[in-house]
């Protein structure tokens, strides 16, 4: 519109320019040809300038035209007057394309309505006193603006305590006429200095209609602690107007402030906040604060206006139980406030309910976290029931514990179902937990009281109790516990019907009479929900009952067969039904009863004369209620032949017998036993077994193993009893205690005549299985062996398993020889102890004279015989050995120097001397000391023979050659150490010391401490005479001594005892060659030790020992 | 009649001697200045209420302990030491020395029974308002006490003759918690009815002590005129 105008305007000018410029060109023309360029140029720029000036004089009219609009109804628009307009102007404004309708007026401004779209043309004329001038404006809905008119702030107000400010406006929606959209921005500033704090936009729409508008800000500081101001301004985002939109101007500024009292004050007061929030504390003062704690923590000040402060807390922790103090501390005063920091409840857990009595529903709940909040601001429970509309509320002012909460709510007649909701609220928030519940599903009935017990009969008593509750509708279910011993124990559900008086009865059978009950009840209901706690114990005695069995009998003859003695076994207490008085006995035949009447209980045997008629006894036990039925035996025996006595060992406790079904027997069986020492009639104890079965274990605490028993058995027809078998046997068969005692009947020059005693019974132990005997070459009171070992060749052993056999004749031994004779017994259970007996051989003078008289028969005849050859051959002989020498004198050819041959011995021819031949070998000889063997000295060849022959025949390789040896290093100790080099080898020695044939044993005999069983590997050594001798030599030499031991030393040497070592058979030598050559080689220091003396640790000298002893 | 008895006694026998003792404890009862034990005046009751008041000062000591903490800093600080702003309603025990020199026996009496019916109210209210058990058990207790001392107080009031004050109509103190009071401010007076309660058992200790001096002459001359006869 406006452009349109100016495009006018400069057309008009140039109009205007063209009717001026026409005759100056046609005058330029003519005048070309007579006037310079210049002045053409010069004038032709004044003439444009006067131009100009005359145009504008003549032509300028009103500008700027600019419309506005704040309601969309009417624009508004206005114009600049034209430059040089005085007050008196006039406009006419015409707006074509519209019903050319136009206006006079004297302003600059129009209100014009609201034009529709398109462009429209406004003439503008202007018409003053010296003429007029008129502008053209084409005007669209796009060029004008809206804005809105200023709003205005109807109220602002707070609320201190929340800090919160409340902004009221109108939003004048009256003066629009269509539906838009409005965008108000607020403004909060704060302080004095008007600190901008917030800024926002709050989007409304108009609805042609005044609307009151709110607005509500939460400010972080308290709102006492400042001024507070609030601006407001709006933009019209209008659809149907396609000008600008433009913001109002702000609305004019409202402020909120505190009026402080003389006081000074903190803010907020006792604020409950959330944990972990951010707080602003201030302190509005007239006077200088200098700090603010919070708790024991120091904040930094925020100055606000005046002396007044703020801090700001961020995160705040959760509070104690009064609360966290804020304290601001001025010259000489302090100001503070409280601040409670804490949860909003958490949803009550586990929330369930239930019953004890019916009458009153518990509701029980868990509160989940801690508020940290107590006292008036600690969580409100309320427990709402839908159905009824009915509540209950709860509030805990202690602080809280682990305990779960409840709450009551009493129960509305014929209302079961109940739906509750539970609600949890403190100043923080809120919230809920629901349940839905059948109150007869779960009844949690309170523990029975007043548990009463009475008798019925023997076997039944009333059980009483209170269970308070209303119970009328619903079936309890009660559980009787019933405690018949420590042990047993038994548990009887019972559904009785609820009552509304609390009290409950119930008969309880099937007890036993006579016996001492604990009982004790707990109930629930019959949808089972919980147990109640059990009631008291009650103890309760059943009363009597006549006994239910007669006592079980057995019948015994005295041994002089005059009595019958009668034996009753005391009743059971399950039978017994009571405390048994007495006892009753009758004995019966056709002829006669007996009866004892009244035997006082303890009693258990009676004893009654009777003759040898069949009796049949019968006893009866009598208790306080009554007599019990008679139990009967019949006193007849029938008497068995043919009856063996049969071995029997249990098994451990218990001994099992079997016998073979007969059918005879129609009534019971029965087994007595007792100790077969006891003198008859003995009876331990009997057990009958009824007729059908065939065999029974027997079983008693009172057997004991190694002690015999005779059982017993008997059948029963007829009503009477026959002994069937005799049976002995054990439990446990044991070993011996005692050895046999035997004795030497009879002795000869090779045999022994032994003869043995039984061993008592007692002392046997067990079924004797037989004995063993041990003889072997012995003497007593020497070192040899003592153990019997069974397969060693000296050693031979007899096992004697005929038990009838008493003797034994033992033959084919040496005369004049000690023997050693050892029996033990054995059973089942092992070896009993060993007896041992010493016996020697008589001489046998007729063997003594053969061993003289062969060997003189047989050098006779050796002598006869060689006689007898050597006479027939003495031919040959002579010619052999003792052939004819020529005699040289006779010999005439060598005839020569016989003088010479006479008188000089230098000439005789070989002089036969006689050698002796020299038996020592020595390996190596020492280059230091030389020695000539002195073989005469030595000779052992002339003494080992002897030794040999008489104590080693077998021995008979190397050993000559060791004793030189030795005789050589003794006597030159000292040789020995300077040489060093010695080396003394013994030629296989081993083989020298090999294990001998055994030699002969010593064994001694040990009956006491052989009560069991022991091995005969394992028997003591004893120390031999020489063992000691030795032992005692070597004590005497104070030096050096060999680290081996003495013992294996000495057990080595050829002519010691052999001893049986615990571990080796054979003795090993570690290192023999050097122990032996060492302890040989240093030389004794105490020279006056007869021993010390060369040769006296020789082994000639053991073999001298040897045949010293 | 006390002056026979000696003469009866005759060292030298001793059944004599057991005779005379035996006499001499029987008359015991009839000495008339020992006979005066049940009626020694305000003496004893305010020799209890001097112990009474030293049991509580200590009992206080062990509750301050307790609530100081249970109000949480700076309350329970040692040098904490606040200006007396809200609790203007509690008895104050601070007074001149001259002035409390000037103040006879009845008065004092009376100011320490109208002090302790004052603060014991005020003690009752912090019990009501107290978050846990404990704290409320240990409350009672120290109330249970001071209710003693009241009650002692008033008894040696009540031996010296001097009447009981009587509360003017509604000027009973209540204990008002609310809006009125912030929590702050009553944890202040709270501090304060503690510190009051200290100083007043402080100053009737005092004053109880002064009393039973003041009461103990006679009881002095009493053993003064036995001991002249022979005692």
């Amino acid at each position: 519109m406006l452009y349109r105008s100016l495009t006018d305007c400069i057309a008009q000018t140039m109009d205007i320019y063209l009717c001026l410029k026409r005759p100056s060109w046609m005058v330029a023309s003519k005048r070309m040809r007579t006037a310079s360029n210049f002045q053409w140029l010069l004038s032709i720029f004044i003439l444009l300038y006067l131009m100009n000036q005359v145009n504008s004089q003549k032509k300028e009219g009103p500008h700027d035209l600019k419309c506005v609009t704040n309601n969309l109804q009417v624009w508004d628009c206005s114009w600049k007057a034209p430059s040089g307009t005085s007050r008196g102007t006039n406009y006419e404004v015409c707006i074509e394309n519209r019903s050319h309708s136009c206006y006079r007026l004297e302003k600059t401004n129009i209100k014009i309505p609201a034009l529709s779209h398109g462009d429209y043309e406004i003439i503008i004329n202007s018409l003053h006193d010296f003429g007029s001038s008129t502008s053209k404006f084409t005007l669209n809905e796009k060029n004008v603006s809206l804005i809105p008119d200023t709003p205005e702030i109807l109220n602002l107000s707070a609320d201190f305590s929340t800090s919160t400010l409340y902004l009221k406006w109108n939003d004048r929606g009256s003066v629009f006429p269509h539906h838009s959209n409005v965008i108000w921005e607020i403004k909060v500033l704060r302080k004095g200095s008007m600190e901008l704090v917030k800024l926002v936009t709050h989007n409304t729409t108009l609805n042609g209609k005044d609307t009151l508008h709110h607005w509500s800000w939460a400010s972080d500081m308290p709102l006492e602690c400042a001024i507070h101001f609030v601006e407001i301004r709006c933009r019209i985002d209008s659809l149907h107007f396609s000008g600008r939109k433009e913001w109002s101007d702000w609305s004019p500024v409202k402020n909120i402030s505190w009026t402080p009292d003389s006081q000074t004050k903190v803010f907020p007061q006792d604020k409950v906040i959330l944990v972990g929030s951010d707080i602003t504390f201030c302190c509005v003062s007239q006077e200088k604060v200098l700090s603010a704690l919070i708790g024991h923590t120091n904040c930094p000040l925020i100055h606000l206006d005046g002396e007044s402060v703020a801090i700001k807390i961020h995160n705040i922790s959760v509070s104690a139980s009064s609360g966290t103090n804020v304290v601001f501390t001025t010259e000489d005063n302090i100001f503070g406030t409280v601040v409670f920091a804490g949860y909003p409840p958490d949803t009550p857990q586990q929330l369930d309910c239930e019953t004890h009595d019916l009458k009153e529903i518990i509701c029980s709940w868990n509160p989940g976290r801690s508020t940290g909040l107590v006292g008036p601001r600690a969580t409100i429970y309320t427990l709402y029931e839908s159905f009824s509309g009915k509540y209950v509320r709860y509030k805990r002012d202690e602080a809280p514990t682990n305990e779960s909460y409840q709450l009551f709510f009493q129960m509305l007649p014929n209302q079961q179902i109940y739906n509750f909701t539970l609600n949890a609220h403190n100043p923080l928030g809120q919230s809920e937990s629901t349940i839905l519940v059948n109150i007869t599903e779960k009844v949690y009935p309170h523990t029975p009281t007043s548990f009463k017990v009475k008798d019925i009969n023997s076997t039944a008593v009333t059980l009483s109790w209170h269970l308070p509750g209303n119970f009328a509708k619903i079936n309890l279910l009660c559980q009787i516990e019933i405690k018949k011993s420590k042990s047993v124990q038994e548990q009887r559900n019972v559904t009785i019907k609820g009552v509304e008086n609390s009290s409950y009865l119930v008969a309880l059978d099937k007890l036993n009479p006579y016996t001492l009950y604990t009982l004790r009840i707990r109930c629930s209901t019959e949808a089972f929900w919980k147990w109640s706690k059990w009631s008291n114990k009650k103890q309760h005695l059943t009363t009597e009952a006549i006994p239910s069995k007669g006592p079980d009998t057995w019948r015994e003859w005295s041994s002089d067969g005059k009595n019958l003695i009668i034996y009753w076994k005391p009743l059971p207490i399950n039978e017994a039904n009571g405390k048994i008085l007495s006892y009753n006995v009758s004995c019966s035949s056709d002829e006669e009863t007996q009866s004892l009447s009244e035997i006082p209980d303890p009693q258990h045997k009676a004893e009654i004369r009777l003759d040898k008629n069949d009796y049949i006894i019968s006893v009866v036990a009598k208790n306080s209620v009554g007599s019990s039925p008679p139990s009967k035996i019949a006193s007849m025996e029938i008497p068995n032949d043919d009856l063996e006595i049969e071995q029997v060992v249990g098994m451990g406790k218990g001994i099992l017998l079997t016998w073979h079904y007969d059918p005879n027997m129609t009534c019971d069986y029965v087994i007595k036993w007792c100790n077969s020492s006891r003198l008859e009639p003995c009876l331990m104890d009997w057990r009958k077994v009824p007729s059908n079965s065939t065999e029974t274990v027997i079983e008693s605490d009172q057997f004991r193993p190694g002690v015999r028993y005779n059982f017993f058995l008997y059948g029963c027809r007829n009503q009477g009893y026959q002994l069937l078998r005799t049976i002995i046997g054990y439990v446990e068969e044991l070993a011996p205690i005692v050895a046999p005692n035997f004795t030497v009947e009879d002795t000869s020059a090779d045999s022994i005549l032994v003869k043995w005693e039984d061993i008592p019974v007692e002392e046997l132990r067990g079924f004797l299985r037989g004995y063993l005997f041990y003889f072997g070459k012995g003497e007593r009171d020497t070192s040899k062996m003592r153990v019997l070992v069974s397969g060693h060749s000296d050693i031979k052993v007899k096992n004697i398993t005929d038990m009838s056999q008493k003797t034994l004749r033992i033959a084919d031994l040496q005369g004049k020889t000690s023997y050693h004779l050892v029996l033990r017994a054995y059973t089942d259970g092992g070896m009993g102890p060993e007896k041992s007996m010493y016996v020697v051989t008589k001489e046998n003078s007729v063997g003594l004279i053969i061993a003289i008289l062969i060997p003189v028969a047989v050098a006779v005849i050796v002598g006869v015989v060689t006689s007898i050859l050597c006479y027939r051959k003495r031919e040959w002989i002579k010619e052999t050995f003792y052939p004819d020498i020529p005699n040289p004198e006779n010999c005439k050819a060598l005839q020569f120097q016989k003088s010479v041959c006479e008188g000089s011995n230098a000439l005789k021819t070989l002089e036969m001397n006689p050698c002796t031949p020299n038996n020592v070998e020595v390996l190596e000889t020492r280059s230091a000391f030389p020695k000539i063997e002195d073989t005469e000295i030595i000779s052992p060849v002339a003494e080992r023979p002897e030794d040999r022959s008489d104590a080693e025949p077998e021995n008979h390789v190397v050993v000559s050659y060791c004793p030189p040896i030795i005789e050589e290093e003794i006597p030159n100790p000292a040789a020995d150490e300077a040489g060093g080099a010695a080396q003394v080898i013994y030629i296989d020695v081993q083989s020298m010391y090999q294990p001998q044939a055994k030699p002969e044993e010593e064994q001694e005999n040990n009956p006491v401490g052989g009560a069991g069983y022991k091995p005969q590997m394992h028997l003591p050594i004893n120390s031999t005479v020489e063992d000691i001798a030795a032992e005692e030599d070597l004590d005497k030499t104070v030096g050096y001594r060999p680290q081996a031991n003495v013992n294996t030393w000495n057990l080595v040497s050829p002519d010691s005892p052999r001893s049986i070592d615990s571990n080796s058979e054979i003795v090993s030598f570690g290192s023999p060659c050097s122990i032996n050559s060492r302890q040989f080689l240093i030389p004794p220091k105490d020279e006056d030790s007869p021993k010390s003396n060369g040769g006296g640790w020789s082994f000639t000298n053991f073999f001298q020992n040897k045949s010293n002893d | 009649m006390d002056s026979w008895y000696p003469r009866m006694a005759k060292p030298w026998d001793s059944w004599g001697m057991l005779a005379c003792l035996c006499t001499v404890l029987w008359h015991l009862p009839a000495v008339p200045a020992l006979n005066r034990t049940g009626d020694l005046g305000p003496g004893p009751s305010i020799q209890k209420t001097y112990d009474l008041t030293r049991y509580l000062e200590h009992q206080l000591r062990s509750l301050a302990g307790t609530y100081l903490n249970y109000l949480g800093p700076p309350f329970n600080e040692p040098d904490f030491n606040p200006p007396r702003l809200g609790a203007e309603t509690l008895p104050r025990a601070t007074v001149d020395l001259e002035v409390w020199r000037s103040l006879n026996d009845k008065l004092r009496l009376t100011q320490n029974y109208e002090a302790y019916s004052h603060l014991l109210c005020y003690l009752r209210g912090l019990n009501r308002q107290a978050a846990t058990a404990e704290l409320r058990r240990s409350l009672a207790h120290f109330c249970t006490s001071l209710q003693g001392l009241l009650g002692s107080i008033a008894g040696v009031m009540a031996a010296l003759g001097y009447p009981l004050p009587q509360p003017l109509p509604g000027t009973e103190p209540t204990w008002t918690p609310g809006p009125a009071h912030s929590d702050f401010l009553q944890k202040m007076d709270d501090f304060w009815l503690l510190k009051e309660l200290q100083t007043w058992l402080w100053r009737s200790a005092k004053d109880f002590n002064r009393l039973k001096k003041k009461m103990q002459p006679p009881a002095a001359a009493v053993t003064l005129h036995l001991g002249a006869h022979g005692f």
